[in-house]
């Protein structure tokens, strides 16, 4: 059986004017599974951004394939896109949408069915705990409010596929822990989910298999005890450091 | 070159073109700077223009009506007292006893003094004729109230002289009849109705181009550039719609908005033309009717949805490069002004539509317009202005859309600018930043 996630020998290189020839991506393989949080743990300009970009059919791989859900992201990227629910610290909202016009746009150009999607979005306001403002513009919520708003965009079309990149990056403590909770509650409804971060806690805290990478990389991909078996560390950050030592240090 | 990230497989679907169209207009009636920019001021710009105008031409006239002209009169004419009564007792000059020419020059070039009326002797076969002279006036053009006396002078003695050739041809038994020989009348075939489309059809179609083009300015720039600023560019492009699909639904949007702004511009020009140009002919004993004919209605939204279409999608050409609203506007605006270079051509009163004009974009569009207005409808050129319009729409629309596939544009990461990215084709050369 396919995984809802799979990318085999994923790369990609970019021009770049004062650099040349820049390898982001250097033959990433993973799989994610349903009900699972998929982490990629890695510094800035790792590669974790342009891999979930190709994932979410932003980028095109230069070689290498993935797929979401068995659907090619080069040869099917509507399909692929309708399939899976994309955050990030840059991905915006709609600042003159009200909260839950917001979240009907997004449930209805992802596909959801037309005649349900009033449905959908009474249920995600209810959820998330939007209804006492989502009526109420993007632009004159509070940073917590617009959290939540981006969320219930995020899985407003039901995704099986969820990916978030560096989700809580801007958040104050509060909201950050409570989108782990609600990244832990999605994983219990079974959705597969990719959680890219450069904080480790996090990674600690939400992930069921981790994945270092570090130069375009992966230089290690496993549970954290697995992680800690084969490093001899105990904690993650100590973990990561090791890694990309090693993976640093000429051979 | 940067890889493109268009797939085969994405198709248009107009069920979320509809969904993204909507999205963008809602947005767009709720910004504030969109709704006065592409729709507020197209529909009062002009009417306030004009009336501003009226009112400064309507002071200006009243202050030079108003005044009394300071006239130095070196020397009156021999045997014509009537003359010097008629200008001493006319209420609107003021007589200057000056004898020194040279002092009056002065005065009239200081601006104490608006006119100098001389009455030198005729000479040569003239002088033989008793009572003959010649009446000199002197002004100052720059000054307004100069040129008012100098029409006033001259009125004055032109009339004089009809009045004094009148009564010495009375006197000698001559009917003016026999001495005029010829009288010339002047007769307008057009009506009034007609000639309110005329002046309609000068005037309406230039600030019609102007107007919609400031109508897709900033929906153009909002739809792309605005995006990327407020971050939901890569929020839009990891949904589900197809590249294709998220173009038409921006273009529909930029299109429909200055099409609009058009629109309601021509239909306010009518409405206002009576009462700014009526009160300006009503000086001069004319009336004027104006009105859009009801046939040129349908021309003039066909002529609206080609324009906003072909100045919609090269603005979001240019647009689609830029990362800022500001760098976006800086984009645009070369490409305005580019738009703004045929309407010079439509000042000319005789300029028709031709098979040869209806091949140039703008041009085309807004000569059918004028033409449609005046009531004139060269169907075979106006054929062939649609057909042209539209292949430079097909054109535009599909750089554009291939433009979006580009990867860099897509993420927002090109460095630069439409002639930028295509010398950087051309040239073969890596664009200047390729990398997210």
């Amino acid at each position: 059986m396919i995984p809802p996630i799979r990318v085999q020998q994923l790369s990609k290189t970019f021009q770049d004017e004062g650099r040349g020839e820049v390898h982001a991506v250097r033959d990433v393989s993973f799989e994610c599974a349903a009900g699972e949080i998929f982490g990629l743990l890695g510094a800035n300009g790792a590669g974790k951004t342009t891999t979930l970009r190709i994932l979410s059919t932003i980028l095109k791989p230069t070689s290498g394939s993935a797929s979401v859900m068995g659907h090619d992201v080069q040869a099917a990227p509507g399909e692929v896109r309708c399939r899976l629910g994309f955050s990030s610290a840059t991905t915006a909202l709609y600042p003159r949408l009200t909260a839950r016009e917001t979240i009907d746009f997004f449930a209805r150009i992802n596909g959801f069915p037309a005649d349900k999607v009033k449905a959908r979005v009474e249920h995600l306001i209810e959820r998330f705990g939007i209804g006492d403002y989502a009526n109420a513009r993007v632009e004159k919520l509070s940073q917590g409010m617009k959290q939540k708003v981006a969320l219930a965009r995020t899985v407003a079309h039901d995704p099986p596929v969820l990916i978030f990149d560096e989700p809580t990056v801007g958040l104050d403590v509060l909201n950050a822990v409570e989108m782990q909770k609600v990244i832990a509650e999605f994983r219990a409804e079974g959705k597969a989910i990719i959680f890219s971060t450069h904080i480790m806690s996090e990674a600690e805290k939400l992930c069921d298999r981790i994945a270092i990478m570090h130069g375009g990389r992966i230089h290690a991909c496993d549970t954290l005890a697995g992680l800690r078996a084969a490093t001899g560390e105990h904690y993650l950050e100590n973990i990561f450091i090791k890694s990309v030592t090693a993976a640093s240090t000429p051979q | 070159m940067s890889g493109t990230t268009q797939s085969p497989g994405e198709r248009l679907k107009w069920a979320d073109v509809w969904v993204l169209y909507q999205r963008e207009l809602r947005c767009a009636l709720r910004e504030r700077a969109i709704v006065i920019n592409s729709i507020l001021i197209p529909v009062l710009l002009y009417p306030f223009l004009l009336w501003a105008t009226l009112t400064g031409i309507t002071y200006v006239t009243g202050q030079s009506e108003g005044f009394v002209c300071r006239v130095a009169v070196p020397r009156w004419p021999e045997g014509h007292p009537k003359l010097r009564l008629k200008l001493e007792h006319d209420s609107r000059f003021t007589i200057v006893e000056l004898a020194d020419l040279a002092a009056v020059t002065n005065q009239l070039r200081a601006g104490t003094l608006d006119g100098i009326l001389e009455f030198n002797p005729a000479t040569g076969a003239a002088a033989a004729l008793p009572g003959n002279f010649v009446a000199r006036i002197t002004s100052d053009g720059l000054r307004e109230r100069s040129s008012e006396a100098l029409e006033r002078l001259r009125d004055m003695v032109d009339q004089y002289r009809q009045e004094f050739v009148r009564r010495e041809g009375r006197r000698r038994g001559i009917s003016a009849a026999e001495w005029q020989v010829f009288t010339l009348q002047r007769e307008n075939t057009a009506t009034q109705k007609e000639m309110g489309a005329f002046i309609l059809g000068l005037v309406a179609p230039v600030i019609f181009v102007v107007m919609v083009a400031m109508g897709c300015f900033y929906p153009a720039v909002d739809c792309t550039a605005g995006e990327r600023e407020r971050g939901t560019w890569e929020t839009l492009m990891s949904s589900g719609p197809s590249r294709l699909s998220v173009v038409a639904a921006k273009y529909l949007y930029v299109t429909s908005v200055g099409g609009l702004a058009g629109m309601l511009n021509l239909v306010t020009i009518a409405l206002t033309m009576k009462p700014v140009f009526g009160p300006l002919l009503a000086r001069t004993g004319k009336t004027l009717e104006t009105g859009i004919p009801l046939a040129a209605l349908p021309v003039a939204l066909v002529a609206a949805v080609l324009l906003a279409g072909f100045i919609g999608a090269g603005m979001m050409l240019f647009a689609v490069f830029a990362r800022t609203f500001k760098e976006g506007q800086a984009m645009i605006t070369p490409f305005y002004m580019v738009t703004l270079v045929p309407v010079m051509f439509l000042q000319v009163p005789g300029l028709t539509l031709t098979h040869g004009l209806a091949l140039i974009p703008i041009v085309n569009v807004t000569l059918m317009v004028r033409e449609a207005l005046s009531g004139t409808y060269h169907w075979p050129q106006m054929g062939v202005a649609v057909l042209a319009s539209l292949a430079f729409m097909v054109v535009v629309i599909r750089m554009a859309t291939g433009l979006l596939a580009v990867e860099d544009l897509i993420a927002g990461s090109h460095n630069g600018s439409l002639l930028n990215y295509f010398r950087g084709k051309f040239q073969r050369q890596p664009s200047p930043k390729s990398q997210p």
